[in-house]
């Protein structure tokens, strides 16, 4: 049944898929005029398809303006707004289509329709609610008198809209319009670590002595999902590499993750492809590239005590389910609604297990291994949180971008898959769960970050955005395709350590660090922590000198960590059955598991190499006891009414402010 | 070693059941750690203390993990605390005694801070007390403070166990004269060493001089006034000598049913409205005297309801609201979360945190107890109507609404010296029964509901939603909150002002004690009063009580309001009360568990950064005031505290007392770096002065 048709004095017939009808059926008076106001934001390709003037609720303060909907987004626009040419994208009034998690419309106090993709409208809505996948709400109410119809047309563009797009289809190739990047001088804010040069730097930075970059997968023929370049140690060579690799799941090898600077070896690796037959020779390789020269190599099963994708899943569709503004949960009833979520169970065991990791690679010097079947998801979670809690230089802001780029973007993580870009099965948010985890650090250490919790909910939102390929593509190779790179390489074969091609197409090619596109400069500003202590700035921080652990014969003791405990391992890798291999000391000896013996126990009660201190400079442990996780208010509540602005650090801020006001004034005096 | 000698350790995550399986084996104890047992180790006694018994060769378990490591050293038990002296107290830094309590040490657990005592026979845990047949082997101390200690009573001689246990569950479960309270040893021994600085005047509301300060600094004083027609406690010994009540009502009124059924003024808006409380009348079965107090109600009713008073509404807090019963379930139900013997206990409760954090439904009772103060606030500030508190002795709920209203409402009461004013006008003289709820006294377990300790939750809610609203922090209230159970100060030692007055100045007079407890909780008035009231107050009220809806709708228009505002600090204050805004007081709870600290994390890693800018600011302020004015140059000394600090961790300033912790992953070399820090300890110190002995 449809509504509009009997008794009314207008009549809205249901749309045909034109996308260019948006601008003529508009009523005349004040269209023209808008209408063109409203296109100067548009993005090349772009394309209004249809527009209502109507009144933002919820937030305070209440906006007038427009609401329109584009084949791309559903932008609110306020009036007198103009958008920036240099910030093409609005944090504050975009909702990109995929990022619309539920349509509602309203109308009076009773109607209420949940619009699928697909249906019909069967009223005219007074208000359209937009529930974002993000945890952000969309709340506009339309102006009465006369401009129903567009009301209703809007409504049904973002349905049709909605149900047209897909997140792989939305990018449209953003060329940053500032003046001087044209000329394709423009550098990524961030080492994308595309290049062989990227790899280097980063490995000199680290002084990862023993290793070496390998230009094996430049063509991308050993992993489409690994990246281009990689680091193996020193004395193997690509051929082995090659063969090797060959005997992981997918192609995924041992690589270098992380040096740590007193000297551990942070890898990580794809399940072993058991089904091959590896001879001697090859075996070897796969146990030097594991063993990385240390005499103590430690096997780390990630997917072990860790939620699978599907239930991270599960527990963030829960998650979401009870952040929604009208969710039913009473609030006696809120926190037990919050444990079946298990979200925050899912954090927790996260933080307990990185921790646990950074343990390990503090304690001693050894090669610790990170082996999850894919490498792509749980290896990438584990090895970034490890880095943050044992490296300063990690919780910079410069350091934690390549931190994501490196161990998410450049090792293959799946974001379209995981974040729902190729339908719902395997969708998992793997790396919304990070930012969670980090949130949680964030909170526990609030002076050892450089970042803010302002800078976490823009990467958070941004995995939604389809402006840049960071997150529209699974793998390096797609993204390199994407963005026109790849000819040059497959065309002509350019040896490592050589010069990337001066094409310009790839340096104009755009991140998601490129912060400019969606956020002006005085909210980038706010990326920065006010309480960051600088006394916890890298450059402070002197690593100790390093020994060279280079053990040429087979590792003394392998161990297996599972379960928060160490078993000894009679080899490393399942082909071959020789238990002589390894020596197992003898005072080494599995400890007992009682749960409430945290690893750091076990590893600092033995007669301590760190001397009378007892933490290594550096280290943060986390506390991850139920009552220390908490719910990330400012993100998955935002579509709350009860949005609070920041606690503790406007404080700071405002201080800072009045600092500077009277610096200034005791100059003006002087 | 590796093991560390754990006894019981199953396998995999799934660890067993709690127990009190494993014992220090004989082989564990070193040598070295018994030769200093000899060493004698001085016990701080306080003036008038004295030693009443103890024990030597305690070994006091370090709670953390199931391994039984420990000290060895004297378990003292005196009039005031049991102590544990341990044999390496000489490991104890000077830097760090600046941050110790003054009076309680980090092993010393006042009589009254005793919640519950066990004993371990044969493995397993049972509660002691009264005469004991056998003795235990392990004594565990649970502490209102949620402290827990063990001590392993086996290498002790059998004489000194059985008086040492006895002695402990004597001194602190059996039921005591108020007369005993070490308060009144104390006093005796330590009179005229108390130094008030009169700047920082908390006022005590004991003179008429403090309700007419107060009055006028209300602007309540057109239409109330104090009187003193209670000097003496010649009408009632339940209220205070002094009090206010509105002008036109007569004194003697006052006397007729002893201060009950009179609305006692506790606080002026500035719109004119006041929050009012009133005492049920007593419960009469004879006809006669019921219509006495019937006409007696009219004649009240009258005067406040006539012009130049507001509306009134009234507000019973004995029936449709908490009750007493609830709070001490509730509050019995959520201690027990905190107070674990080892930490596997611990780890077992993490899994299912929040169920079991929401069944106790504490954080429940908290919020319904800040809605209600946000409903009264509304009626107050945006109906302008006075709001009559009614209870049944007015000393319980009518405290915790009435201040709450005042936290809220009027910014005086969020500095230090506002606060405590408050906790003076409201609990002390408003004659809330510490030393019944707090069950000093050990006579009435029944009677023991943490109605303060629920009040001071509901402010740190407010403290910890809005730090910068308030003068003090969440260690000022938790600090204050330990203060419940040290007895040297009489705040909270007494049922009434009238009680205090009588026996901290005629002690030798030793007067029987009041009991003026009075029948079971039940509504406010009998149900022919009840009706007669609602005829009495007409129209005006019924529409309030009848409409709820429409009053939901007020509050709701008035919370959101006031939160969708950017928030004055200097104004009117609301909490947040929707679900995931109400947290759980984690310095509180969770100061003692070692498992919940984050080295080097917390609020206090950026609270160096945070002194260090204000000392700057407070600085330029300084020299560009100088320029201005140069002739006249005060320099205030700027905070220093937190200097160099190097690496502080969450559960600061109570940290430190984990320092006999085996656990290398705790601070301890972190403390050493703090340097001349006096002045915060000074600062925490100073909750002193609200006693005022």
């Amino acid at each position: 049944m449809w509504w509009g048709g009997r008794g009314q004095s207008f009549n809205i017939a249901p749309q045909k898929e034109e996308p260019e009808m948006g601008e003529s059926r508009m009523p005349e008076p004040r269209s023209r005029q808008l209408s063109s106001c409203l296109a100067s934001g548009c993005l090349p390709g772009e394309q209004i398809l249809a527009w209502a003037p109507g009144v933002r609720k919820g937030l305070e303060p209440e906006l007038s303006g427009t609401l329109i909907c584009t084949n791309l987004r559903v932008t609110f626009q306020p009036c007198g707004w103009q958008r920036n040419q240099d910030t093409p994208l609005s944090s504050e009034y975009d909702f990109a289509l995929v990022n619309i998690g539920r349509l509602e419309a309203v109308s009076g106090l009773s109607r209420v329709q949940l619009l699928r993709p697909g249906s019909l409208l069967k009223f005219i809505p007074e208000e359209i609610l937009i529930h974002g996948r993000d945890f952000r709400l969309l709340r506009v109410a339309f102006e009465a008198g006369g401009l129903e119809p567009q009301a209703f047309q809007v409504t049904m563009a973002i349905v049709q809209a909605r149900a047209r797009s897909s997140q792989a289809r939305q990018y449209l190739g953003i060329t940053p319009s500032k003046a001087g990047q044209g000329s394709g001088s423009r550098k990524p804010p961030i080492p994308l670590m595309e290049t062989a040069e990227d790899w280097e730097t980063e490995r000199k930075k680290q002084g990862a002595r023993g290793w070496r970059v390998s230009t094996v997968n430049e063509r991308f023929d050993v992993a489409t999902s690994l990246p281009r370049y990689f680091w193996v140690p020193n004395r193997i060579l690509d051929s082995e590499i090659r063969r090797a690799f060959g005997h992981f799941h997918q192609g995924r090898g041992p690589r270098l993750s992380w040096h740590h600077p007193g000297g551990s070896d942070l890898l990580r690796c794809g399940g072993f492809y058991t089904a091959s037959d590896p001879n001697k020779e090859d075996i070897r390789a796969v146990e030097s590239m594991l063993q990385a020269g240390h005499s103590d190599v430690v096997l780390v099963d990630s997917m072990d005590e860790l939620p699978s994708l599907a239930d991270v899943q599960l527990a963030h569709l829960r998650l979401r389910a009870l952040c929604l503004p009208d969710s039913s949960v009473a609030e006696d009833k809120w926190l037990s609604a919050l444990e079946g979520t298990r979200w925050l169970d899912h954090v927790r065991a996260c933080l307990r297990k990185a921790s646990d990791i950074s343990v390990l690679v503090t304690s001693r010097v050894r090669s610790v291994i990170l082996q999850e079947r894919g490498d792509r998801d749980l290896n990438g979670l584990l090895s970034s949180l490890v880095q943050l809690l044992s490296a300063p230089e990690a919780r910079t802001l410069f350091g934690f971008q390549s931190l994501v780029q490196r161990e998410w973007v450049a090792a293959g993580h799946p974001f379209l898959t995981r974040l729902g870009g190729t339908g719902a099965s395997e969708e998992s948010p793997v790396f919304l769960l990070f930012l969670d985890c980090v949130w949680q650090l964030l909170q526990q250490f609030p002076a050892d970050f450089e970042f803010s919790e302002f800078f976490l909910l823009a990467l958070h939102d941004s995995v939604r955005v389809p402006d840049t390929l960071t997150f529209l593509r699974n793998t390096p190779w797609e993204r390199g395709k994407q963005s026109g790179q790849l000819n040059s390489y497959t065309q002509v074969y350019t040896p490592g350590y050589s010069q990337p091609p001066a094409g310009n197409s790839f340096n104009q090619q755009l991140s998601v660090w490129d912060w400019d596109l969606r956020y002006n400069s005085a909210q980038i500003l706010q990326f920065q922590n006010p309480g960051y202590d600088l006394e916890h700035c890298p450059d402070s921080w002197l690593p100790r000198p390093q020994p060279s652990f280079l053990v040429p014969g087979p590792p003394s003791s392998v161990w297996l960590f599972s379960r928060g405990a160490l078993t000894p391992l009679n080899q490393l890798c399942p082909w071959r059955d020789s238990p002589s291999l390894l020596a197992v000391s003898s005072r080494w000896l599995p400890r007992p598991a009682i749960s409430s013996e945290s690893l750091a126990d076990q590893e600092w009660g033995l007669p301590s190499h760190w001397g009378a201190c007892p933490l290594p400079p550096g280290l943060l442990l986390p506390g991850y006891l139920g009552p220390q996780i908490r719910l990330w208010r400012r993100c998955y509540l935002r579509g709350r009414p009860e949005v609070q602005t920041g606690l503790s650090a406007p404080i700071i801020s405002g201080l800072q402010d009045e600092l500077s006001h009277l610096q200034e004034a005791e100059e003006d005096l002087g | 070693m590796l093991g560390k000698g754990v006894v019981g350790g199953g396998g995999g995550t799934k660890a067993p059941k709690p127990s009190f399986v494993s014992y220090v084996r004989p082989e564990e104890i070193h040598t070295n750690e018994k030769e200093v047992t000899e060493k004698e180790v001085t016990l701080h006694l306080l003036p008038g203390e004295q030693v009443l018994c103890e024990a030597s060769t305690v070994l006091k378990y370090v709670q953390e993990d199931s391994s039984q490591h420990g000290v060895y050293g004297r378990l003292v038990c005196t009039d005031f605390k049991i102590a544990f002296l341990g044999d390496d107290e000489s490991a104890l830094d000077n830097d760090e005694t600046q941050f110790k309590n003054k009076v309680i040490g980090e092993n010393d657990i006042t009589l009254h801070c005793v919640d519950q005592i066990y004993g371990v026979f044969d493995e397993k845990k049972k509660t002691l007390f009264g005469q004991l047949k056998k003795y235990p082997e392990k004594l565990i101390i649970h502490c209102k403070d949620l402290r827990v200690f063990q001590f392993c009573l086996r290498y002790t001689k059998e004489e000194e166990v059985k008086r040492i246990v006895s002695g402990i569950i004597h001194h602190t479960q059996a039921p005591k004269l108020l007369k005993r309270l070490f308060l009144f040893s104390y006093a005796t021994a330590a009179q005229n060493n108390i130094v008030t600085d009169p700047k920082n005047h908390t006022v005590m509301f004991d003179t008429l001089k403090d309700w007419c300060w107060e009055l006028e600094r209300t602007k309540g004083n057109m239409k109330y006034k104090a009187v003193s027609v209670n000097e003496g406690y010649e009408v009632c010994e339940r209220l205070p000598a002094y009090f206010v009540i509105p002008t036109p009502l007569p004194e003697e009124n006052v006397q007729h049913f002893q201060g009950h059924g009179i609305p006692i003024w506790c606080w002026s808006c500035h719109n004119g409205s006041a929050l009012l409380k009133m005492s049920a009348l007593p419960k009469e079965q004879d006809d006669g005297i019921l219509q006495i107090q019937k006409s007696f109600l009219d004649r009240i009713y009258k005067t406040i309801h006539r012009p130049p008073y507001e509306i009134v509404k009234t507000e019973d807090l004995s029936s449709n609201f908490l009750s007493l019963q609830e709070i001490q379930t509730a509050y019995a139900k959520f201690k027990q979360l905190f107070l674990i013997d080892n930490s596997t206990e611990f780890w077992d409760t993490d899994i299912k945190w929040f169920s079991l954090l929401e069944s106790s439904s504490w954080l429940d009772i908290i919020r319904r107890c800040l809605k209600k103060a946000i409903e009264i606030t509304e009626c107050m500030e945006a109906q302008n109507m006075n709001v009559l508190l009614l209870e049944e002795n007015a000393s319980d709920l009518c405290c915790l609404i009435s201040s709450l209203v005042q936290l809220m409402m009027d910014p005086h009461c969020r500095t230090r010296i506002g606060f405590q004013s408050l906790i003076q006008k409201e609990w002390v003289m408003g004659g809330h029964c510490f030393l019944d709820r707090c069950n000093h006294l050990r006579q009435n377990d029944k009677e023991e509901v943490p109605v303060f300790l629920l009040f001071l939750d509901c402010v740190w809610q407010l403290v910890h939603q809005h730090p910068p609203a308030f003068e003090f922090t969440e260690t000022y209230l938790t600090v204050l909150s330990d203060s419940l159970y040290i007895p040297i100060f009489s705040t909270f030692f007494f049922n009434s002002p009238h009680q205090k007055d009588t026996n901290m100045h005629q002690r030798q007079l030793s007067l029987p004690l009041t009991q003026s407890k009075s029948s079971p909780k039940r509504g406010f008035f009998r149900e022919e009063t009840d009706h007669l009231i609602k005829n009495l107050l007409g129209k005006r009220i019924s529409k309030l009580i009848n409409s709820s809806d429409e009053l939901q709708d007020n509050f709701r228009e008035f919370y959101d309001s006031w939160h969708s505002k950017p928030t004055d600090y200097h104004g009117l204050l609301l909490p947040h009360i929707e679900g995931p805004e109400i947290k759980v007081w984690a310095q509180r709870y969770l100061r003692w568990i070692p498992e919940a600290q984050i080295l080097g994390g917390g609020r206090v890693a950026t609270m160096s950064k945070l002194l260090e800018m204000m000392e700057e600011v407070q600085s330029l302020q300084e020299k560009i005031d100088e320029r201005h004015y140069s002739q006249q140059a005060p320099q205030a000394e700027a905070p220093r505290l937190l200097r160099n600090s190097a690496r502080l961790s969450s559960l600061f300033p109570f940290a430190l007392l984990q320092r006999h912790s085996s656990k290398p992953v705790l601070p301890t070399s972190g403390w050493k770096a703090l340097g001349d820090e006096g002045d915060l300890a000074k600062q925490e110190d100073e909750f002193v002065d609200l006693g005022d002995i």
